[in-house]
């Protein structure tokens, strides 16, 4: 035997033929393991050239938004975006009620209590343009969705503004132009939720995206 | 019948060189001083050879030689003025990728989002923990395959990693999952929770022992306990078939999105098998011996060409794997949890 690895490591420990027998079963597992593989290989390089097929016809039939997604990621549904807008909205309005209320109460008589209601007011504004920013709107509520957020947070700057006030007095001069920012805001989100539960028809679809 | 010492003294001692102990999954690093100079082995690396001379189903041969990348990566390269050893690099460079499951996770630990907590951990540290699994078994059959030893060491780190997540994974189950009762009961209410809780139990024990020390306390223990490994693989099979089943669905029941092209690509279980029938068959001691016969024959490129299609079906499915671990895990880091 030549001196070879396996004759040092095998043979000479006594091992020779009983070590070649094994070999061979090796070599044919390896060469049955293989083969398999390489069928397995090119079966998925085969089905995978159907794959923009596929997804198109898996999308239409799951009714996804077909303009929001490529294809590496998941379906989003209107009930999905719906989900993620009322999952942002929801919470964020219910807190900055609470903050207006904490203001309402202390504006009058207590500067120090007013000013962190404020301060509490757009950390909370900051939060739902955060969450707003992560929703993938549809292409008909992206416009109205930008409008909302710049709407929010012009009133936020008003606010951060308020906040720096050395007097009640002044405090509450800021509060008529903060009231009619918060209108144009409740307005906005009116209809952005409209648009949000809007489904497009095949028409209003732009061509040539997945 | 010879003892473990008599190899270690008789005329097998040479062969300590030939043979060195391939501890378990989170083996010695070589180089650390684990094994000392004088080139005694502890016990655990005779255990290489057993008691009927056969190797040890996880032997590496040790086949170092001049020239090779082994010897390359040993030396120093300089970057800006700042010399390195070429294999601290190749190792931080190749490391980082069992850190990203964990890296993806940040933010919303930072902040504590429980939405994205609870929405995503389970993904992104699930898919994690089975990346860095694979890849933890990945090197025995590359150390088989190339001859090169230098990158041994990111076994462990690849193990610890797969600890980590894994143990997140179950975390963020007990803690933040929508499934009906205590932290506990969340993780045992399930068959696929149960087993994917079993999993953790096992990679508990291997990870506070994954450390020089006790390595050098345990002895052969140690490796006989690394060996549970081997039983979190089969464990995740079952993990897997219980979570996804054995065929591929679309939506809410299935491995993949409502809108999924590729549902079978992404079925996991899948994923599992194609990536395990590479780790498996370079296991597998007939296939190692040939293997190494081939290669001390100088025909390499047989066996490279022999085991190029289950590399690439390997490949193929681990492809998937990264692909899902990215998509989650970048949804999980801009804590916008994606809902699939």
């Amino acid at each position: 035997m030549s001196e070879s690895y396996a004759g040092r490591g095998y043979a000479e420990r006594g091992y020779g033929r009983g070590d070649e027998k094994s070999t061979r079963a090796g070599g044919a597992i390896l060469a049955a393991i293989s083969t398999l593989s390489a069928i397995l290989v090119l079966l998925g390089l085969y089905y995978a050239t159907g794959t923009t097929e596929r997804h198109k016809a898996a999308m239409a039939a799951a009714g996804c938004e077909p303009n929001l997604m490529n294809v590496n990621v998941g379906c989003t549904t209107v009930q999905t975006i719906v989900s993620q807008y009322n999952s942002v909205t929801n919470p964020a309005i219910q807190q900055l009620n609470a903050d207006v209320a904490a203001y309402t109460a202390a504006e009058t008589h207590n500067l120090g209590a007013a000013e962190m209601a404020v301060r509490a007011e757009v950390a909370t504004a900051g939060q739902l343009v955060k969450g707003l920013g992560q929703i993938p709107f549809a292409f008909f509520a992206a416009p109205q969705a930008k409008v909302t957020i710049l709407a929010i947070q012009a009133r936020a700057k008003l606010m951060t503004e308020q906040a720096r006030s050395s007097s009640l007095a002044q405090l509450r001069s800021f509060n008529s132009r903060i009231d009619a920012a918060g209108t144009t805001i409740q307005t906005d989100l009116k209809l952005l939720r409209t648009d949000v539960e809007h489904h497009p028809t095949a028409s209003q679809e732009p061509s040539g995206n997945d | 019948m010879s003892t473990t010492r008599d190899y270690g003294r008789g005329p097998y001692a040479r062969e300590q060189d030939l043979y060195p102990a391939q501890p378990g999954l989170y083996p010695a690093d070589y180089e650390s001083g684990v094994y000392p100079d004088s080139g005694v082995y502890p016990d655990d690396a005779l255990e290489a050879w057993g008691d009927d001379r056969e190797p040890a189903a996880d032997a590496q041969p040790l086949r170092r030689r001049p020239g090779t990348i082994d010897e390359w990566m040993d030396g120093r390269a300089k970057f800006g003025g700042t010399g390195f050893k070429r294999k601290t690099a190749a190792l931080i460079v190749l490391g980082a990728w069992g850190f990203l499951p964990l890296f993806f996770m940040l933010p919303s630990l930072f902040t504590f989002n429980t939405n994205t907590i609870g929405n995503s951990v389970d993904d992104t540290l699930g898919t994690g923990a089975m990346m860095n699994l694979f890849l933890c078994l990945l090197i025995t059959p590359a150390v088989t395959l190339t001859g090169q030893r230098w990158f041994i060491p990111l076994r462990r780190w690849y193990g610890i990693m797969f600890a980590c997540c894994g143990i997140g994974d179950a975390l963020g189950a007990a803690f933040f999952d929508d499934f009906a009762g205590n932290p506990f009961a969340k993780l045992v209410e399930h068959t696929f929770t149960l087993i994917g809780f079993l999993m953790v139990l096992l990679a508990i024990p291997l990870f506070i022992t994954s450390n020089n020390w006790a390595q050098r306390k345990m002895g052969r223990y140690w490796k006989r306990l690394q060996r549970l490994t081997y039983v979190i693989w089969g464990l995740l099979f079952f993990h897997l078939a219980t979570l996804e089943g054995f065929g591929f669905e679309r939506g809410s029941n299935g491995s993949g999105f409502a809108g999924d092209g590729d549902p079978i690509f992404h079925q996991r279980l899948y994923e599992y098998c194609a990536a395990s029938l590479f780790l498996l068959t370079l296991r597998l001691p007939p296939v190692k011996r040939w293997i190494v016969a081939r290669q001390e024959e100088g025909r390499s490129r047989l066996v490279y060409l022999a085991v190029a299609p289950i590399f690439a079906l390997f490949v193929f499915s681990f492809i998937f794997i990264i692909n899902e671990l990215i998509f989650k895990g970048t949804h999980s880091f801009v804590e916008n949890p994606s809902s699939e």
